[in-house]
């Protein structure tokens, strides 16, 4: 049974046409998959069928500890979306929802390597010297937080110094009542500095400034 | 049961020297209608969506009163829908917002965070913004206790207790959602009754784990770290009591988005954009369509109403000035 019916699986191979560079889905699953673990890795394996450029990479956490680690993989179900080198774009959690929209646009920026993001915003992230992890906690029933996690996705394909993270609230309460999540989108940037609801980008710069700061 | 919902298209940076016969700002029933209509007229068109895709109907839970839909349709789903048929009559739809404007020059300017963006015409809907309570303890506690999105954050109140302030639809509605994950949801209101739609009353009087404080405000968010309740005040008695609750969720009504318009366009005294019957503004080439300009009714038949009107309107004007629409025609792709 495909998670994508016929009709999202026409629009999404639209949408997933003309990808300008490769990408590589590479999904950490388990050999007793966790909850939505099996749906996250036949998802994978589902929008990898619909381009060309795109192939699925499945690995087994335990297993293959060591390329996790390489990836900086922490938890599980996770995907690492590749383009021409890896930027640090990460989705803990299945992206289903409003999320599935955050993954595809993950794919095309990726594929392309063009970060969407105004001229202060780029010169801002190519200034960095020191590293900068954004989580963005979500629902998948949310509809403001793709454009939080698509921001912090773009900030780090623009900086080699941003990793940056979806993780979705239900599928990992623990990260949700160690970050006091109550409300998402909620972003986290380096453990100290929170931004409540999907902030405008020059917010967010403003954000990272006090975290590094910090 | 999961579902797989759609982008509709990302910002992108565009070239600042493109002239569009029409910018229509917001991506609610409003906005994407009046690109529907637009889109088949072929009026050169582009949208800014602004913050959320599909507007108001993209957070509601499930709408009924859309005609055409007897069994109700799940709001984002609706939304999608608006988006597709705007898309699918050849309008440009942008996530992105205005962060400022200028309606002196001609064409007029739009600005967001990513790009300059011009236009010979302007449909502003934008909608309205969840009013806020104004009381302590509110902005300190918003997105941790307190929120205006029961789809977003219901699932972090699984088996806990919430209020919800209001007695309007919106309230109820999403309090009624609320009770698929809380344990008991706390209707705090103003009055003795509820505003809300009699379906809407009946199932909430139905429901066991509804319960109703009458003629009573919120006049403080109680917690240290995190809400730990509401403390309320009687109107009628004068009497205040604390209702101990882990989350608040406030539906009291939407406030018009018009900050970017102050001193530009004319606005009523509630900040809503004055239009005419044929949601024209007070500058020509400018309509408003939706709950930007609706004080009164603020629904989704009648915001796509409203968007349709401005729409045919937009085409009437681009007709009486047939030098803007060719200048366009030549400076545009």
């Amino acid at each position: 049974m495909p998670l994508l019916n016929d009709e999202i699986r026409q629009e999404v191979s639209k949408i997933l046409a003309n990808l300008p560079g490769p990408v590589r889905l590479v999904m950490f699953t388990q050999q007793f998959e966790c909850e939505y673990c099996a749906e996250t890795r036949q998802l994978v394996e589902e929008v990898a069928e619909l381009s060309d450029q795109i192939t699925a990479e499945i690995y087994d956490f335990q297993a293959d500890q060591a390329k996790a680690e390489s990836l900086g993989i922490d938890k599980i179900p996770a995907i690492a979306v590749i383009g021409a080198q890896d930027y640090g774009v990460r989705f803990y959690g299945i992206p289903s929802g409003y999320e599935f929209a955050s993954f595809l646009h993950a794919i095309q920026s990726v594929a392309a390597g063009k970060p969407e993001l105004s001229e202060a915003t780029l010169k801002f992230l190519d200034g960095l010297i020191k590293p900068v992890h954004i989580q963005v906690f979500v629902t998948p029933t949310c509809p403001y937080c793709p454009q939080a996690v698509m921001l912090a996705h773009q900030m780090a394909i623009a900086s080699p110094m941003v990793r940056s993270d979806m993780v979705e609230a239900m599928e990992f309460p623990q990260l949700a009542i160690k970050y006091q999540v109550m409300g998402v989108p909620r972003t986290v940037i380096n453990e100290t500095v929170h931004i409540e609801g999907a902030a405008p980008e020059s917010m967010v710069v403003a954000k990272l400034r006090e975290a590094l700061r910090g | 049961m999961l579902d797989f919902k759609l982008a509709i298209s990302q910002p992108e940076a565009r070239p600042s020297e493109e002239v569009y016969d029409l910018i229509i700002l917001g991506g609610g029933p409003a906005g994407l209608t009046a690109a529907i209509y637009a889109g088949r007229a072929r009026i050169h068109t582009l949208l800014l969506a602004g913050p959320l895709p599909g507007g108001q109907p993209a957070n509601t839970d499930m709408v009924e009163n859309f005609p055409g839909f007897p069994e109700g349709i799940d709001g984002p789903d609706l939304a999608r829908r608006f988006v597709a048929q705007a898309e699918r009559f050849g309008v440009r739809i942008v996530h992105d917002s205005a962060t400022g404007v200028d309606l002196s020059v001609r064409p007029f300017i739009i600005r967001t965070d990513l790009a300059t963006y011009r236009a010979h015409t302007l449909i502003i809907a934008m909608g309205a913004v969840p009013r806020r309570l104004g009381v302590p303890g509110e902005d300190r506690f918003f997105g941790r206790g307190v929120s205006a999105c029961a789809t977003c954050d219901g699932f972090f109140y699984r088996d806990k207790r919430v209020v919800v302030v209001g007695g309007g639809d919106s309230a109820i509605a999403e309090g009624l959602y609320l009770t698929r994950f809380a344990r008991e949801v706390v209707i705090v209101h103003r009055r003795d009754q509820l505003r809300a739609t009699q379906i809407h009353q009946e199932r909430a009087f139905a429901n066991p784990k509804m319960r109703f404080v009458w003629d009573s405000v919120v006049e403080e968010i109680l917690g240290e770290k995190t809400v730990t309740g509401v403390r309320v005040r009687n109107l009628k008695t004068g009497e205040t009591s604390v209702i101990e609750a882990d989350g608040v969720f406030i539906y009291i009504g939407m406030e018009p988005q018009t900050q970017l318009f102050a001193g530009q366009l004319e606005l009523d005294k509630w900040g809503y954009i004055v239009t005419d019957r044929r949601q024209r503004t007070s500058v020509p080439g400018i309509f408003a369509a939706g709950d930007i300009q609706d004080p009164l009714y603020r629904q989704l038949v009648v915001a796509a109403g409203t968007g349709t009107i401005a729409a045919m309107e937009v085409e009437k004007y681009l007709e009486m000035y047939p030098q803007n629409h060719q200048e366009n025609h030549q400076g545009g792709k």
